[in-house]
């Protein structure tokens, strides 16, 4: 895949406090293991003030470095690109950008196979150019995020290798090894494309090793105190740097036990309060947000303790409501988002959804039925090379058709349901993909800012282009790009810094409780989000969705806000007071409303 | 007549007064089931004060006998009447007439008086001839004032903070409503299906000997109200039908399963549903197998339809001996004896609520123009399938009646029409079965006698009442007489 490029031994490494050269591929069979580097080795960014909360009003924005901007002509996005990008960022209104691994590795998974959980990856520059990029965000108000993969390592890194080495070594006890591939065969192959067994063969050590995503990612043993806190001191080194959070991904799988799938195990939750602590011990105001894909009534599990309003995960992704705004729009049916959000368990009073249309994964299909997938497929995957593993792997303005009215209506709902909005990076300008590219590369393909050469976004030879901009009619990058969207304000990208500005001004989006309306026209879901805060204001929101291609009409029962004034958001104009008889609207096809609803004005 | 309670003064000679009022206000009421139909005279079958007559509000309930022009049968209905010594603004359109200094209105528009009626369910009371009973074993609602469910079409209700809706009975009818009798059963089985049960207020009604031919002499139960869970956030099945066909019709050269709003999903959950319910009716009041003579009769009472409706409408009795040969049909199931439990009767799609969490059946009181003792008769639950499929064939033609009202809908429309009836058909089959275990399409000729009962029925109705409907019917009535 892209391994090798920018990343060979000449990248100069840092230099640990022993002096002793890192990531070395050979290992040096009579060395001492390396030391690893320290936060003090590095300068700081400037932090914003510790403000509690907000990640529940924060938008999101996910970038992929690799993606975003080019800065030194060599094909590959970079950390200085990304900072010349900032005030983009800052103007579209987004509040914390989160990036995919942007660690050393080889690239076999994206970037989620680490090779070194402190070095950056060479095409994306350093560390300094990391600690940058942070300060410049923050100097902005922006804050930033990370992925970090706790569960394994890729095979490459300095801790397997000594493992599979020196059994008897420091790191011997690192990874699970087993001399045979028997135990724990509950747990279900994840990628069951590509791997037969969860464990794999070491000739090295002449042992298997278990791992639950690719055969290349070994999985760490948390049952080894000391991986807990190597583990524990990489999330300090990044922490210590500033950043504002982490993304942990793949967390259920931490922990194996017999008889058990090795999924949402006790112990795996006792260790994520043990990073809660110290998160809040020594970082207060840093996030953890969970990546767990699994039913709404388990992931509520990361977010720990209620009693004492969360003790594990700050935020978790609501992953099954995702195809279900798909469907309920197909389906023309509110019905398929009602359910899943009726079976979503209450949350912590700490705690937050994270919620999202698209990312850099395909559209999971995991949390469907059968049934729903088949139909899925038949919808959204019209071409078996849309589909990868058992998802969709589509940008948003695709799977709609490109149909602006349902581009609305979506980012409408992303915006308004309960949880913090994920916005991928192109979708607010209405990016295509590039279904032609392996695996997930379709959706990966670099960011389109101009009508002129690679999109703006490099200004290499098109042909060092780490992935080629998308260049079809509908989506290429002469139709769709930042440019000529900044100057039209009608555009896709005006109308969605505009909604997130909106939904700026209302803390109940994301403060707020929700309490779906129903109403008699099963294709308009109609709920309420209402905040007080704590002078007793209440800021009320109302919003409407039609899910159905066609104009409908809808009573909603609002006569708990009697005599209140709806107002339109979007263009502040005053819709007729609320009396005794249910509410009429009327809806054209796709459409939705967001209203504040507040006691009448005195009149003087 | 009722009689009197301790509280009770001398109410009789002033209710008599309100007579006039409700000779104008009762026809412009939407449960009123005699519209078209002159009202000649009304008058007060039974009474029975609710609270002391001086209150305020006071509440009473009373049956009345309603008269008509055209010299037919009369009609008996129930009122629950507040009346204040002076009146709040907010319930003027509810006003009836006055009794002296007292404004007389439909009570459930008060919501001091639906707040009564709840606290005095809630806390089991009994005044005088009206007993207002929790269902055991159910946890009482808060207790609030109610509001009152607009859109009605022939009972009105009132609802209680999202949690419960209080149903009156608009219709008097002498004996337990089926509505009532089977949410107990349905209840006593901790079915899924159905919004549970939490009370209901339950009268007698005077048997004068007059009306003798209604009931036995004396004095009959009479179901006045009932309280049940609130299903809120839900949509009846037949608006979600038409949502799907909907998408189908404007759909260039999609087949039913290929098309994003296909229904077949919920229709095959609707299946379940309907199965379940049936399975819960039949363990929780029984089965039992009627013999040849037994099915006889009930060929005999289809029989007995057809002609009524072969007297209307000619396009029926051109061919009513093909259609009795059909019917004939279900005397096959003779020789193994015909499954019977007691059923919902008069189910459709607008009888089935979707929610978050699935279907809920609601209605079961039957078809309301049938007599009680024919409602309550045990029935082969192949009745319940075949309404089902024929308004599933309802729900994919009705929207080609209703687009171009008068215009022939192009054939190719039409045959849409008939593949979404025909997926939908199957779905729903395919779920009952899941749950019964038992394929109705077993018993095809019982099945297709069952439907072509239902069609002849609708024949009648639609000629009667909306002949713009007709086409749909009398297609589905060809279609039964062709296919084997």
């Amino acid at each position: 895949m892209n391994e090798g490029i920018g990343t060979g031994p000449a990248s100069a490494p840092d230099t640990s406090t022993t002096g002793i050269a890192l990531a070395t591929r050979e290992p040096a069979h009579h060395a001492e293991p390396p030391a690893e580097p320290s936060s003090d080795d590095f300068r700081s960014a400037r932090s914003l003030p510790v403000e509690e909360g907000w990640y529940k009003r924060a938008v999101f924005y996910e970038v992929l470095v690799r993606a975003f901007a080019d800065s030194n002509r060599d094909g590959f996005g970079d950390l200085r690109g990304l900072t010349d990008k900032l005030d983009y960022l800052a103007w579209l209104g987004v509040d914390c950008l989160w990036l995919p691994p942007f660690y050393d590795s080889p690239l076999r998974d994206g970037g989620y196979d680490i090779r070194d959980y402190r070095k950056v990856l060479g095409e994306f520059g350093t560390v300094e150019d990391f600690v940058e990029f942070l300060d410049q965000a923050h100097a902005r108000g922006i804050r930033v995020i990370t992925d970090l993969v706790m569960n394994h390592t890729s095979d490459q890194h300095m801790w397997f290798q000594e493992s599979r080495r020196d059994p008897e070594g420091p790191y011997g006890d690192y990874y699970v090894w087993s001399d045979d591939d028997t135990r724990w065969s509950e747990a279900r192959i994840i990628f069951v494309d590509t791997e037969s067994s969860n464990w794999t063969y070491d000739s090295v050590r002449g042992q298997f090793y278990w791992h639950r995503f690719f055969a290349h990612q070994p999985d760490l043993n948390f049952d080894n105190p000391a991986v807990c806190e190597s583990m524990i001191d990489a999330l300090r080194f990044w922490l210590d740097l500033g950043i504002d959070g982490f993304r942990l991904d793949a967390v259920p799988y931490l922990f194996e036990r017999d008889g058990t799938n090795g999924e949402n195990l006790p112990e795996t939750h006792a260790f994520l309060r043990r990073v809660r602590k110290v998160v809040e011990d020594e970082y207060p105001g840093r996030v953890l947000l969970a990546e767990a894909n699994q039913w709404p009534a388990d992931v509520v599990e990361y977010f720990g303790d209620a009693e004492v309003g969360g003790d594990e995960c700050h935020m978790a992704f609501h992953f099954p409501l995702m195809p279900r705004i798909f469907m309920a729009v197909r389906r023309e049916s509110r019905f398929p988002i009602s359910e899943i959000l009726a079976q979503t368990p209450s949350i912590p009073e700490n705690a937050q959804w994270g919620i999202f249309l698209r990312n850099h994964d395909e559209l999971t299909l995991e949390m469907v039925t059968d049934d729903e997938r088949d139909y899925m497929y038949a919808e959204y995957a019209k071409d078996p090379r849309m589909k990868a593993n058992i998802g969709i792997r589509r940008r948003l303005a695709p799977l709609l058709d490109n149909d602006r009215n349902q581009l609305e209506l979506f980012t409408a709902l992303l915006l308004s349901l309960p949880g913090s909005p994920v916005i991928y990076y192109g979708d607010e300008i209405g990016m295509g993909d590039n279904i032609w590219l392996g695996d997930r590369d379709g959706v990966r393909s670099p960011m389109q800012w101009t009508p002129d050469r690679n999109a703006g976004f490099s200004s290499c030879d098109p042909g060092r282009l780490n992935l080629p901009v998308v260049m079809d009619p509908v989506y290429g990058y002469q139709a769709v790009n930042v440019e000529a969207q900044s100057n039209s304000t009608a555009s896709l990208l005006h109308w969605n810094r505009r909604m997130i500005e909106i939904r700026k001004q209302h803390p109940a989006f994301g403060l707020g409780d929700f309490h779906e309306l129903g109403g008699s026209n099963s294709s308009v879901l109609a709920y309420v989000r209402e905040f007080v805060d704590e002078e007793g204001t209440r800021d009320v929101v109302l919003c409407v969705n039609n899910m159905s291609r066609f104009p409908q009409p809808v009573e909603l029962d609002l006569i708990a806000w009697k005599d209140w004034t709806p107002t339109e958001l979007t263009g502040g104009v005053p819709f007729p007071a609320i009396g005794e008889l249910p509410y009429l609207l009327t809806l054209p096809g796709h459409g939705f409303y967001w209203f504040s609803i507040h006691p009448a004005q005195e009149r003087g | 007549m009722t009689s009197p309670g301790g509280a009770q003064t001398e109410p009789a000679p002033a209710l008599e007064a309100l007579l006039p009022s409700l000779v104008t206000w009762l026809p412009s009421q939407r449960w009123f089931a005699a519209k078209g139909r002159e009202v000649s005279a009304v008058r007060i079958l039974g009474h029975q004060d609710v609270t002391p007559p001086d209150a305020s509000p006071a509440v009473v309930h009373v049956v009345i006998a309603v008269e008509f022009a055209d010299g037919g049968p009369e009609d008996w209905f129930q009122l629950l009447l507040g009346s204040r010594p002076g009146l709040r603004g907010d319930l003027e359109h509810a006003v009836i007439g006055t009794l002296g200094d007292r404004t007389v209105y439909d009570g459930l528009a008060d919501g001091e008086i639906s707040r009564l009626l709840l606290s005095m369910i809630v806390s089991d009371t009994t005044v005088g001839s009206l007993r207002f009973v929790p269902e055991p074993g159910t946890e009482p609602p808060i207790v609030g004032p109610g509001r009152p469910l607009l859109g009605e079409q022939s009972n009105s209700s009132v609802i209680y903070g999202e949690r419960a809706i209080l149903k009156l009975f608009r219709r008097a009818t002498p004996g337990l409503n089926p509505d009532l009798e089977l949410h107990r059963a349905l209840g006593r089985e901790h079915s899924q299906e159905v919004a549970p049960l939490l009370g209901a207020i339950e009268g007698e009604l005077a048997m004068a000997g007059e009306h003798a031919d209604r009931g036995a002499g004396g004095t009959a139960p009479m179901t006045v109200a009932m309280l049940q869970d609130y299903a809120s956030n839900s949509a009846d099945g037949w608006s979600m039908a038409l949502t799907s066909v909907r998408d189908l019709l404007a759909e260039g050269d999609l087949r039913p399963d290929e098309v994003g709003g296909d229904f077949a999903g919920e229709a095959t959950r609707l299946g379940r549903t309907v199965a379940a319910v049936h399975t819960e009716l039949a363990r929780s009041l029984g089965t039992a197998r009627l013999d040849a003579d037994g099915v006889r009769a009930v060929a005999d009472w289809m029989l007995a339809r057809l002609d009524q409706a072969a007297e209307a409408v000619p396009e029926v009795a051109e061919r009513r001996a093909a259609i009795a040969e059909v019917l004939e049909g279900v005397n096959s199931a003779a020789s193994t004896g015909l499954l019977v439990h007691r059923v919902h009767g008069d189910l459709h799609l607008g009888q089935e609520l979707r929610t978050p969490r699935g279907w809920l059946v609601i209605d079961f009181e039957g078809e309301p123009s049938r007599p009680l003792s024919d409602r309550v008769r045990p029935d082969s639950p192949l009745r319940d399938v075949a309404a089902m499929l024929r308004s599933f064939d309802y729900a994919a033609f009705h929207q080609l009646a209703e687009w171009e009202p008068g215009a022939e809908s192009p054939g190719h429309l039409q045959r849409r029409a008939q593949e979404w009836a025909d997926r939908n058909r199957a779905a729903f089959c395919d779920g009952y079965t899941e749950v019964t275990g038992s394929d109705p399409r077993a018993d095809l000729a019982v099945l297709r006698a069952y439907e072509l009962d239902k069609a002849v029925y609708e024949v009648l109705y639609e000629t009667r009442n909306r002949p713009n409907w007709l086409a749909i019917p009398l297609r589905s009535m060809e279609r039964l007489l062709q296919s084997p």
